[in-house]
This record gives C-alpha cells, sequence and structure tokens, in this order.
C-alpha cells in the first residue's frame, strides 16, 4: 500500500462525509430542532441533485436542460428547488402526527423516485443526467479531490454556522418549544403550522445542496442513487447515533458511521474467500447492529443535545445582569 | 471518548490487516452489486469472472508466474457504494485493472471520479447504458456487453424491412427496458414507422390490462415488449394474448425465455418474435460452458459469459501491457480488435506465449467476438428468433 493510496482514499472518505454532513444536517434541522419525522430525504437528495445537474451540463438529447450556467448557480437553484418541492409536501403532510409524516414522507421521496425514473424528457429517465461539470476536475486525481473537499468543507461550515446561529436564535428556541410541548407553544399565540413549515423547507434546502454536491462530484446523476437505503436510512442512523439536536453530534455521527459503513469492508475482506460475498452483507448487519446498541444503551447518541437553558445567551445576560445588581 | 478511541484502533487494525494482504501478486478489482437489487444476478457472475482467473493461475500465471488475485468489490448497484468500493480497490488494494461494476450507474460514477482521474482501465460486464460510451474517459472504459442501443435500432431496421411499419412499444421502466425502447423508437420513426403508442410499466403488477388498453387505441396490431420474459414480460404477453388487443408481438432479448414457452404454450405463440444476441460460429461459448460446469456453474445465468470474457480480457491486457497500469488500456484495446492470431476461452498459456513472441492475437469471447470500437464498445450479434416446437429457433439475422 502506498502513502498517496491511503490519502486519496483519505480525501475521497472526507468528501464523502462532507456531503452526507449537509443531509445530516438537514435532517437535524426537521427531526433534532422541531420534531418532524422525515423518512423521504432520499426525494430531496434527488431534486438537489437533479436540478443543479440540468442547471449545469451540456446539452443532451435524452434530457432537458443545456443551460450550462456556472455550477454555483446549480447548487443555489438546487436548494430552491428543494426548498420549492417541500413546500407543497408540508403543506399536505405536516398535518400530520410523527408516524404519520413519517409514512407520507417515504410516499413522497418514492413519488419522486419514480417520476425521475418516468419523465426521461426532464431527467434523462435510467439513463441520467452526464457530463455534470466538476469544479477542479481538471486537476490530478489527488489535487482534484483535495480542492473538492476544500470546497465541500467550506459549504459545510457555511451551513453548520447558519443552522447554529438560527437555532441559538429566539427562532429555534421556539422550535424546540413547538417540538417538547405543542400546546404550551400554541397557547402562546405560536403559528405551529407556519413554523413547521419554515423548518421542513430550511432543512430540504440543505439536502438538496447535499445532493447536488454529490452529483457534481461523481459528474453523473442516475435513479440508482435514489436508493432509500443509502440515502435515507444510512443517514437516519448517523443522526440518531450522532445524536440529534446537536449539530456536532449530526457531525460526529456522520463521521463515525461513514468511516465503519465504509472500512468495515477491510475487515469482512479478511474471511475466507468462499465467505467473500456473504461477508459484504456484514457491513449492513454491523450498521444494524450499532443502530441497536446505541438506542439500548445511549438513545440519546453520543453527543446529546445540551439540556437546560445554562448556556444560552439570554441565561448568562441575565445571571449577568443579577449579579451585577446584587 | 473511549469509544472514539475504540473506533480509532479498530480502523488501524482493519488498514493494517488489509496492508498485510500479500504484495507479490498482480491484483485486479472485482467490484460488482453483490447487496442491492441485482443481488440474485450477481454472484454467478463473480464466479465466472473467478474461473478466468483461476485459469490464468493454472495455467502457469500472469506477467511471469505471478498469482493473479481478485479483491472481489460491493458496488450494491448504486453509485455511492460502488465509488467508495472502487476508490479503496484502486488506492488502498492498488489493483492494477477494474473488472466491474455491474450496473450502469455506478459505471458511470466510478469512471468520472475513480478509474480515470487515477488512470485504472475499467471493463464492464453488464453496464448497458448508452451513456457509458459518451463518457470522456481517454480509452479507458471498456465494456463486453453491447450497449443497448445495438439492440433496439437493428431490432426496428429489421421489422421495417419485414413490413412492419406501425407498432405499439411496452417496455419495463428500468434502465434495460427505457434504453432498449428509446434506441428503438428512435430508430423506428427515423426510418418512416409509426410509434403508436409508448408507455413505461413497473414492475410486478398483477394486471396490465389497463396499459395495454391504452396502448391497443392507437390502432397498431403489432405489441412490441422490451421486458424480462420470466417476469412482468410474461404477464403482458399473456394478458395481451387473453385479451385480443394485439395479434403480433416482437420482445427484446430478455423476453427470449423458456418460461413463456413453458407457460402459455408454443400453440399460442405462433406469432411472437423475439431478438436475441447469437452465439458466434466458433466454439467459444462451449469451451465456457464446459469448464464453467465444471466448477459448479449454470452457463445459461444471465451475463456469466460477458463477465468471464471482462475477466480474461483484463488478464490478457495485463499481461500484454507488462502490468503497467497506464498501458493496460491501450493493450485492451488491442488484444481484441480482429486482428492477429485467435485465442479462445481458457487458451491462456497459448496466449501468454504469443505475447511474449511478440505476435498480435484476437481473443474471441464466450459471449462473441468482442471486436472493440474506439469507444471501448462492442458491437453485438443479434438475430430473431420465433417459437417452433417447444424451443426457440433462428429466423433470420439482424442487421
Amino acid at each position: 500500500m502506498e502513502l498517496i493510496g491511503l490519502l486519496n482514499y483519505a480525501v475521497f472518505m472526507a468528501i464523502f462525509i462532507g456531503i452526507y454532513s449537509l443531509l445530516a444536517l438537514g435532517l437535524n434541522i426537521q427531526w433534532g430542532f422541531s420534531g418532524l419525522f422525515n423518512a423521504g430525504i432520499a426525494g430531496f437528495f434527488a431534486v438537489g441533485a437533479y436540478s443543479s445537474a440540468l442547471l449545469t451540463a451540456p446539452e443532451s438529447a435524452v434530457h432537458l436542460g443545456g443551460y450550462q450556467l456556472p455550477v454555483v448557480v446549480g447548487w443555489i437553484g438546487a436548494m430552491i428547488a428543494a426548498g420549492a418541492i417541500a413546500w407543497p409536501i408540508g403543506k399536505v403532510c405536516l398535518r400530520f402526527r410523527s408516524d404519520y409524516l413519517a409514512i407520507a414522507t417515504i410516499g413522497v421521496a418514492e413519488i419522486i423516485r419514480l417520476v425521475v425514473k418516468s419523465e426521461g424528457w426532464m431527467t434523462g429517465g435510467a439513463r441520467g443526467v452526464n457530463k455534470i461539470p466538476r469544479p477542479f476536475g481538471d486537476l490530478s486525481y489527488l489535487y482534484s479531490q483535495l480542492a473538492y473537499l476544500a470546497l465541500v468543507f467550506a459549504i459545510v461550515l457555511v451551513v453548520y454556522w447558519a443552522i447554529e446561529r438560527q437555532i441559538s436564535a429566539p427562532w429555534g428556541r421556539m422550535m424546540r418549544g413547538i417540538r417538547d410541548n405543542e400546546d404550551a407553544a400554541t397557547a402562546m399565540g405560536k403559528d405551529i403550522k407556519a413554523r413547521r413549515l419554515e423548518a421542513f423547507i430550511f432543512g430540504a434546502a440543505v439536502m438538496g445542496l447535499g445532493g447536488a454536491l454529490f452529483a457534481h462530484f461523481n459528474r453523473s446523476i442516475t435513479p440508482e442513487a435514489i436508493d432509500p437505503m443509502i440515502a435515507t436510512f444510512l443517514i437516519w442512523i448517523m443522526l440518531i447515533l450522532g445524536g440529534s439536536g446537536n449539530n456536532r453530534g449530526a457531525l460526529l455521527g456522520v463521521a463515525v458511521v461513514w468511516i465503519i459503513w465504509s472500512a468495515s469492508e477491510f475487515v469482512t475482506d479478511q474471511l475466507p474467500t468462499e465467505y467473500a460475498i456473504k461477508a459484504k452483507y456484514m457491513r449492513v448487519f454491523i450498521i444494524g447492529l450499532l443502530l441497536q446498541l446505541v438506542l439500548r444503551f445511549r438513545p440519546e447518541g453520543i453527543l446529546p443535545e445540551p439540556q437546560g437553558t445554562a448556556g444560552s445567551p439570554e441565561v448568562k445576560t441575565f445571571q449577568k445582569q443579577e449579579s451585577a445588581a446584587k | 471518548m473511549l469509544k472514539k478511541i475504540a473506533l480509532a484502533a479498530g480502523l488501524f487494525s482493519a488498514t493494517a490487516l488489509a496492508s498485510n494482504a500479500v504484495q507479490a501478486d498482480v491484483k485486479v478489482g472485482l467490484l460488482g452489486g453483490i447487496s442491492g437489487p441485482i443481488a440474485a444476478m450477481a454472484p454467478p457472475m463473480l464466479d465466472s469472472a473467478k474461473l478466468a482467473i483461476q485459469q490464468v493461475n493454472e495455467q502457469g500465471g500472469i506477467l511471469g508466474g505471478q498469482k493473479l488475485e481478485a479483491v472481489v468489490g460491493d458496488s450494491a448497484c448504486n453509485p455511492q457504494n460502488g465509488v467508495d468500493s472502487a476508490t479503496k480497490l484502486v488506492n488502498i488494494e492498488q489493483v492494477a485493472g477494474l473488472i466491474g461494476p455491474h450496473c450502469s450507474g455506478s459505471v458511470l460514477a466510478v469512471a468520472n471520479s475513480v478509474t480515470v482521474p487515477a488512470g485504472i482501465t475499467l471493463i464492464t460486464p453488464s453496464g448497458t447504458s448508452p451513456e457509458i460510451t459518451g463518457l470522456e474517459d481517454k480509452g479507458q472504459v471498456f465494456r463486453t456487453v453491447p450497449s443497448d442501443d445495438f439492440q433496439g435500432r437493428s431490432l426496428a431496421r429489421t421489422l421495417l424491412n419485414l413490413g412492419t411499419k406501425k407498432v405499439a412499444v411496452a417496455y419495463l421502466n428500468n434502465d434495460y427496458g427505457s434504453g432498449l425502447a428509446n434506441a428503438f423508437k428512435v430508430e423506428f420513426e427515423a426510418n418512416g414507422g409509426e410509434i403508436a403508442g409508448y408507455s413505461a410499466h413497473e414492475e410486478g403488477k398483477a394486471s396490465y390490462r389497463s396499459n395495454l388498453a391504452e396502448l391497443s387505441r392507437g390502432g397498431a396490431d403489432t405489441l412490441v415488449i422490451f421486458d424480462y420474459g420470466d417476469g412482468t414480460g410474461l404477464t403482458i404477453l399473456r394478458q395481451a394474448l387473453e385479451n385480443g388487443f394485439f395479434t403480433n408481438f416482437v420482445g427484446g432479448d430478455g423476453m427470449k425465455s423458456d418460461a413463456i414457452i413453458r407457460e402459455l404454450g408454443a400453440e399460442n405463440l405462433t406469432t411472437f418474435i423475439a431478438s436475441s444476441p447469437v452465439g458466434e460460429k466458433s466454439n467459444s461459448l462451449e469451451l465456457f460452458n464446459e469448464a464453467y460446469k465444471s466448477v459448479g456453474g449454470n452457463p445459461d445465468a444471465i451475463f456469466v459469459s460477458n463477465s468471464y470474457d471482462a475477466a480474461f480480457l483484463m488478464a490478457l491486457a495485463l499481461e500484454k501491457a507488462g502490468g503497467e497500469a497506464a498501458k493496460v488500456s491501450e493493450a485492451m484495446a488491442a488484444v481484441s480488435n480482429g486482428q492477429g492470431e485467435a485465442v479462445l476461452p481458457g487458451e491462456w498459456k497459448k496466449a501468454v506465449e504469443l505475447i511474449a513472441a511478440g505476435k498480435d492475437i484476437d481473443y474471441k469471447g464466450a459471449s462473441g467476438d468482442l471486436n472493440f470500437d474506439n469507444a471501448g464498445d462492442v458491437p453485438g450479434s443479434y438475430g430473431l428468433f420465433k417459437v417452433e416446437g417447444d424451443a426457440f429457433a433462428l429466423q433470420q439475422a439482424l442487421n
């Protein structure tokens, strides 16, 4: 094994962790802070990936587009499109309580997947969208990966900062209030429907951005990528394991789960060759087992949501004022 | 914190284990959709590829007696896992070439973000998407299965030649069905035919009568079905026959299935024809069939001959390139271009001697002659089959 190979692999893992971080952060807005059980992450991932792909890809006979807009426009477009799709879905579905919302969103993701597969004039159907430009794609293998990693890292940082800011603002406290006690929040005059819709759209837009980053990294997007296992449930595992309601927990969960998911193939490869095919299923088993263990022994995740209000800025100011008064 | 340490330790030991694997061998990656939607198809395909590698090792090994080793990766038939597994194979296992992945979406993603940047040659046994032809791949992407374009187009031309000018098309909504149907439609209309109905259907429903009724409304009496004969295609054909929506039926290679004759009866299939790859006149296929049976495989399983050919071609290309990853793509194009002395499946020793003597070789694969064009594609040779007795019989070749 060469060192450069190891580096290439590490950089690749970091890029995927970055992309999945966006999906997990988006889910954290919806589930962690607002209590909305969205089991249709793959759908918003797909909307983002395809919107950005169609906006930036060169002309093709098999799908819509040929606009060849700059990649940045594609990424912003992905966020707008995913948010715009989330609006009517949220309008209809957010009136459901948690489990029903989960069922409805699974259905929505499936509808999006089938539309992508069936409406070939728009999405290229099973052929997908290809020749999507990748920023810094012309550099050599290692450098182009490093440059893309820097880009993904910067985006995750900005999104993380934006969410943290939003969550520690009054809006975030209100969302948690609605999540924990809907009746109390209603009694205080909060417009619960509208607030939930905001959180749903905000989260969906972040997921869409994750989808776009994925499509540009692979320079192609096909319906095969909208697999609920890898684009919905894996992200749930990441968030629950890391600690929902805590953005740092979400990021940690993504890193832990993806590294286990990816690197466990080396461990299972050590089994004798006659088990080589069965061994691949071990990985799926390991992830499932991990989730069971976490839910049993540490249901709040590795980094749980900070409890109480001791850390919030108002309380600190209040405490300062109090001590000053004394 | 403890957990993190334990995890890091686990990871280090994992990578350490991986690096301890035998160093002297020549490694190739064998990337297949082991888990995921094609889980039933993948194991026989991997077995047939391993057969090729076994033959190489039995007949003196590669590059002067080294052992050829296959490292199996799981693409799960989706781009996420495909790219992840390919990155590991290329960077950690340092494979000299990649056989697979099996699904078109993974092939596109893996080629774009791993193998082409890394300069590794990829050959897929079952990626049939026409998009693979147009990849900007510096000539490093090959396949041993014809693009869906070939069959769809040649079927369209042949039907027009037979005097069928107006058809309805029903296709399964996946990359196989829609790829074929799209190529068929473009070629059929370009040559003056009329598509009177064109619709996709989903897998596994109990009734397709409403789809069929709508298709027949266009007034065509011929229905073209791109589907699998042991799955949904059978249901569609049965219901179309029962309700008399159409009189003539044409199928793609997926429809040339014995299940159709068994279930519907040959006497009801007098107006049914199906296109399918025609075996070459050489005895390549028989050689492969025998060898594969002897290791306990079923040679009739789908894509196994393509998979065997992909692995054998990769070994030939590695031998010719002298093990240099950068030269493999050039060598791959050279070992199967229709010029030079013929090498049949299993004739590894002969091939090595010819290469050592500096002679050109031309691999005649189990799945066809496999002469690569500039895009790394192989042309298919197809024939139209009709039902005769209790089996399919060749009616005419497609052009």
